[in-house]
């Protein structure tokens, strides 16, 4: 416990170090926010300019506003966005969720599936669905996201309209919570295949080579020599040794995934976070994109820490003084 | 008196190669038969063939021979004949198995507790709390202090005797008829080795199990066995008694093994150790 306390303190000061390195980024970033305000309230000229930028606080020495900065984030203020001239709280948690929903769909399908088919490709790995599997998987993985969004749609929104071509939910469906819900997953599959596609061809790599290994292991043969039956031998004696690197991996990998989420809600329109960073940096939002990019190092933070708890509770070796024998 | 386990012709390859070829040997209760020979001379394939684990996760294969294995009712079965659930609810119940090293026989994420627990509660049809009771016999039986304690323990906060004593008593946990314990001791240090080899021989005697011993160490035989077979090169080049092996071996190649025994006083007037001659075995 007292390492995953020691690592939550570490990672208050790497959250602090973010936003002070994130805040300067987009201060030093060419383009007046001033200026794109007021040209889209028709009047240009220097004075409301200057006028917006006072109110903005934009006016005050680099050093004042990153001070404000921290010290509102720190009370859970992310600010108010030029955009919409709304608490960009707020904003962020209406988007937050479609894209928990998109990355969390897709890494459980990425995980589940590329694990169930590294383990079922590491029993045979001569046959020929073992071959296949991998063809797939170097195919999948060298796939850009974008065209493998683009080619599903092609697929299977348009020639046979198995799914819908992009958006969260039908807006002509009226029925109870259960329609709705059924709804969403009927709009959600294409996007999350696409961003778990990458990490499915991954993963499935990374727990066969990992399970081929465990398969020759000594204590695989004890469990044998026990008299085991080889499914016990193999779910329970094997992969958990085996997903160790699998978690590991996922783990580093989450921060590219909301990356990923990024691109695959732009393809499919789905109203996440990504599409609300990519409109932000369109319109120089800046608070938005701040808010945006502290909530998107945070998770990756806390993923860390929650691997890192996993990964304890898989391996007691990692649980003795912090440090795997 | 029948043997309780008999090899017969037995030949097993990989591939285009032939691990052990021809090898016959038996077994009775209560004794211990020591397979000796270099590394890849075959004994560790033997052993694992008797299991049947050598088909299992290697690419072995049982070519020839016959494996006659004498049940608790007294039939004799040929091992090599039966089917994997058959051989399932043989291994580790009626043949049972100690690897050379410790550390890695054991599964590093579950305490040593569950994984003894795990095979007699497979074979004995116990529940937890029982099976948690046969460990914590077993685990005084093989005189591991403060047994209770030690059953939560995983493999790697062991010491390397431990482990091993944690091996045996899972080997002994479902009361085979049959213990292979291939190199048991190789990867201990000397006073270690020496305590195993005790426990083994103790529990041989309160059990009166079969005991198949495989090393390259004729201290070891010499400690423990009542006969032996030695092997070279996939075969079997010498056997007998172990009285007979150590006082007037026959063949050059079990000579050769005797002398490679280091002797207080070898180095006498040298400088280094004498290089010796290497012996070819001809069939």
């Amino acid at each position: 416990m007292n390492h995953i306390t020691a690592r939550v303190a570490w990672s208050l000061g790497l959250i602090l170090a973010v936003i002070v390195m994130c805040f300067t980024l987009i201060h030093l970033a060419p383009g007046d926010v001033a200026i794109v305000i007021a040209g889209d309230s028709g009047a240009g000229d220097p004075e409301v300019i200057a006028e917006i930028r006072e109110d903005l606080g934009l006016d005050d020495p680099f050093l004042v506003q990153l001070g404000g900065y921290v010290g509102d984030v720190a009370q859970g203020d992310l600010g108010t966005s030029y955009r919409f001239n709304e608490p960009v709280t707020e904003l962020i948690v209406t988007r937050l969720w479609p894209t928990f929903l998109l990355v969390g769909t897709a890494v459980s399908f990425a995980i589940v599936l590329g694990v169930l088919v590294g383990v079922f490709t590491a029993r045979r790995p001569e046959s020929p669905i073992s071959h296949g599997v991998t063809v797939f998987s170097l195919t999948g993985y060298s796939m850009p996201v974008f065209w493998t969004g683009l080619l599903l749609v092609i697929m299977f929104a348009s020639n046979v309209q198995w799914f819908p071509v992009s958006g969260m939910r039908d807006v002509r469906l009226e029925g109870n919570w259960l329609e709705e819900w059924i709804d969403v997953a009927h709009h959600l599959v294409l996007p999350a295949i696409t961003l778990g596609v990458i990490y499915l061809a991954q993963y499935s790599r990374l727990s066969r080579a990992s399970m081929l290994e465990v398969l020759q292991s000594d204590y695989v043969r004890t469990a044998r020599a026990k008299g085991l039956a080889e499914r016990r031998v193999v779910y329970k004696h094997a992969l958990r040794n085996a997903v160790i690197p699998v978690v590991t991996v996922a783990g580093l990998q989450f921060g590219q995934m909301l990356s990923g989420a990024l691109l695959v809600e732009t393809v499919f329109n789905w109203p996440g976070l990504g599409r609300l960073a990519a409109d932000s940096v369109f319109q120089r939002d800046a608070p938005v994109l701040l808010g945006i990019l502290i909530l998107s190092s945070t998770l990756v933070v806390i993923i860390n820490i929650l691997t890192d708890v996993v990964y304890r509770l898989i391996d007691p070796r990692i649980r003795v003084g912090g440090a795997s024998q | 008196m029948e043997p309780l386990l008999s090899v017969r012709g037995l030949t097993v390859t990989f591939g285009s190669f032939t691990a052990v070829e021809d090898v016959s040997f038996d077994i009775h209760a209560g004794q211990t038969l020591a397979v000796v020979g270099e590394s890849g001379s075959g004994k560790s394939v033997t052993a694992l063939s008797i299991m049947r684990l050598v088909e299992l996760g290697t690419r072995g294969k049982i070519e020839r021979g016959e494996i006659l294995f004498r049940t608790p009712d007294g039939d004799m079965i040929d091992l090599v004949q039966q089917s994997e659930d058959a051989m399932r609810a043989i291994r580790g119940n009626q043949i049972s198995m100690i690897f050379q090293e410790p550390l890695t026989s054991l599964n590093p994420v579950y305490s040593v507790g569950d994984q003894v627990a795990e095979a007699v509660i497979l074979h004995q049809g116990l529940d937890k709390d029982a099976a948690n009771e046969r460990v914590l016999e077993m685990f005084r039986l093989v005189r591991i202090p403060e047994a209770e304690k030690r059953m939560a323990q995983f493999p790697h906060e062991m010491s390397g005797g431990m482990r091993q004593r944690v091996m045996i008593a899972m080997a002994l946990s479902c009361d085979p008829k049959v213990l292979i314990a291939d190199e048991p001791t190789t990867a201990l240090d000397v006073t270690i080795q020496a305590q195993i080899l005790g426990l083994m021989r103790d529990l041989r005697e309160q059990t009166g199990a079969a005991v198949l011993i495989i090393t390259h160490d004729m201290g070891v035989v010499a400690e423990v066995a009542d006969d032996v077979v030695v092997m070279n090169r996939a075969r079997v080049v010498e056997r007998g008694s172990a009285t007979q092996i150590f006082e007037s071996a026959a063949e050059p190649y079990t000579k050769a093994l005797l002398a490679s025994v280091p002797r207080l006083g070898s180095m006498a007037g040298r400088d280094e150790p004498a290089p010796f001659d290497l012996v070819e075995y001809q069939s």
